[in-house]
């Protein structure tokens, strides 16, 4: 270890710290930062309540709403959970409602996209009534939904995946259309018939941008589930928090939307993740 | 699934042996092409008379922005001619019937492995799917590539890429192979052992080849014949028949002689000229 000459004296006292720096902070930064915020939040929250502005049933301790969350976990005193579901109960249902809705909506969606983006006459047919369903709030077309198809599983379903159906059709449209025309050439050159093209190339090319699209999708029908379990929600989070909000019991609220926002987090990390697996070529094409 | 009989039958229909008579020749007569411009059209190419026999190795010459890749593009069946009549194998071209590309960038699927890439031109070409790993990597081999059938496509350098992509154009044994400028990214060493591949393949195979390239060493080595263009648009300037001893002669030996010599320095004023003349 024989520093040049050259080397200012102040360098020489940094320069062995330097390595053990640099590593560990990016990777402590990534975890470090998020926490230190929900922790600074839950501060902030802390002291807002206490300051007693307003009213506790507007806005509760923190710690009140931690024994709401426990009390909708668990089993006490022979009340099940809320409204007797757990809140993984709660969730289990959402979560289920939501899939099944983003499953038809994407696929939909995609194969719609797909149609689009190859024959320019669906696209000109299509595209006017896609926007227009794009501009509707879910809420709108909700109550139409609930007087053809009831008040069970269909209309939620259904309105999830009108939801989810746009941000699909509308990223696939864009991706399909911007298929590299020298790849589409080189198939051809190669002896590609037209169906072969559109699944050779086509469709590999579209998947990075349509992959946003379903997390585009996913994201708008997620944030529709509230909505969608305005009736006869329960079992569902959304069917809880609406619920709750009728006997102005604010902590149940907050945990519900708690669990919505905490899910939907962990679900786009799960979809970038598959992402990432699906399409390493992202931006090589 | 299909009986081995089948097998043969869609072998034989999708790799045609180039027959003698049309198959593998072209024929343009007054074929321009024009491209739709600002204030009006530009004139890209021609227009130009060429007939090329089956089993012709053409090399094309000329400065850039001339309309070689366009010619080429004509050839392949991506564009009509706007001007005259071209023919490929007494038929008006289309992609993928009968010619292989290889395109001035290499337009690989970075989907798919450099592997996979083959496999799917095999694919295309007819090939069974239990014949086409061994085809694969036979034809790995031919480009120098042989053993990197699982690599991504971002992995590997510009000029392997365009090995693969010549590998891919081999794939199916069209009576015809376009080359645009495929040697270009390549190291001297790589570029001279391609050239003698591509030599040896049209050679054994029969054939027709168009290649283009800006070198005039590239042209003689290769071609039988050599067509240098006008600046654009191109027309021929120098149409040239190169008979140099070619089977069982050594290409070191080939390259020193001083027809060789003689040939190249013919090209290269050619290609000096008919760049600064615009016809
Ligand atoms: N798609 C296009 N639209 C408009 N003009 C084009 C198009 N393609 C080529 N051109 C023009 O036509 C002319 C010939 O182009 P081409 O690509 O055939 O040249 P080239 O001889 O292959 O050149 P290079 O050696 O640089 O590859 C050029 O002037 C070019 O600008
Ligand atoms: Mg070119």
């Amino acid at each position: 270890m024989s520093t040049p000459a050259h080397a200012p004296p102040a360098g020489g006292v940094a320069a062995p710290r330097e390595p053990r720096r640099s590593r560990p902070p990016a990777r402590l930064r990534k975890i470090l930062l998020p926490v230190l915020s929900l922790v600074v939040f839950l501060v902030v929250w802390q002291i807002v309540a206490a300051t007693g502005v307003w009213n506790e049933t507007f806005v509760p301790y923190p710690s009140t709403v931690w024994d709401a969350f426990v009390a909708v976990s668990t089993t006490q005193d022979g009340t099940r959970g809320y409204q007797g579901y757990l809140l993984w109960e709660h969730l289990y249902m959402t979560l289920r409602r939501v899939l099944a809705g983003v499953v038809l909506g994407v696929a939909v969606g995609v194969v719609v996209g797909l149609a689009m983006g190859t024959v320019p006459w669906v696209r000109r047919v299509l595209e006017p009534w896609l926007t227009f369903l794009r501009a509707l709030p879910p809420l709108a077309y909700f109550f139409l939904l609930v007087i053809w198809l009831g008040i069970d599983e269909a209309p939620k379903i259904t309105l999830l995946a009108l939801a989810a159906f746009p941000p699909a059709a509308v990223a696939t449209t864009a991706a399909v259309a911007a298929a590299p025309v020298g790849l589409v050439e080189a198939a051809r050159a190669l002896g590609a018939k037209p169906g072969q093209v559109i699944r050779d190339v086509i469709v590999p090319a579209a998947l990075p941008e349509t992959f946003t699209g379903i997390r585009l999708a996913v994201g708008i029908a997620y944030s529709s589930v509230v909505a969608a379990e305005l009736f006869n929600g329960i079992p569902g989070i959304g069917g809880m928090v609406k619920d709750a909000s009728n006997y102005n019991n604010t902590p149940v609220v907050l945990v519900g939307i708690a669990a919505i926002g905490i899910s939907g987090l962990v679900i786009d990390g799960l979809l970038q993740a598959a992402e990432r697996r699906a399409v390493p070529w992202r931006g090589r094409a | 699934m299909s009986s081995r009989a089948e097998q043969d039958l869609t072998e034989q229909t999708a790799q045609p042996e180039p027959r003698p008579g049309a198959e593998g020749s072209i024929s343009a007569d007054g074929v321009g092409h024009s491209y739709p411009g600002r204030p009006e059209r530009v004139q890209a190419l021609g227009p130009l008379d060429l007939h090329v026999r089956p089993g012709e190795f053409l090399v094309l010459v000329g400065a850039s922005g001339c309309g070689k890749s366009t010619l080429l593009r004509l050839i392949a069946g991506f564009e009509r001619p706007t001007d005259g009549t071209l023919t490929v194998s007494g038929r008006v071209p289309e992609p993928g019937r009968g010619a292989g590309v290889v395109f001035q960038q290499p337009r690989l699927f970075p989907w798919r492995s450099v592997g996979g890439n083959v496999d799917l031109a095999l694919k295309y070409a007819g090939v069974e799917k239990a014949d086409r790993a061994v085809a694969r990597e036979g034809l790995l081999e031919r480009v120098g590539l042989g053993g990197t059938a699982d690599r991504r496509i971002w992995e590997i350098s510009g000029g392997q890429q365009q090995r693969v992509a010549i590998a891919r154009a081999l794939a199916a044994r069209t009576p015809l192979l376009l080359l645009d400028e495929p040697f270009a990214a390549l190291d001297a060493l790589t570029r001279e052992r391609l050239q003698e591949d591509v030599r040896s393949v049209s050679h054994e195979t029969g054939r027709t080849s168009v290649f283009v390239t800006h070198s005039a060493d590239e042209a003689v080595f290769l071609g039988s014949r050599i067509v240098v263009l006008t600046a654009r648009p191109g027309r021929i300037a120098l149409d040239l028949t190169v008979d140099l001893p070619r089977s069982g002669v050594d290409p070191d030996e080939l390259r020193g002689s001083p027809e060789y010599a003689e040939l190249r320095a013919q090209v290269g004023h050619a290609v000096k000229e008919s760049a600064a003349v615009r016809a």
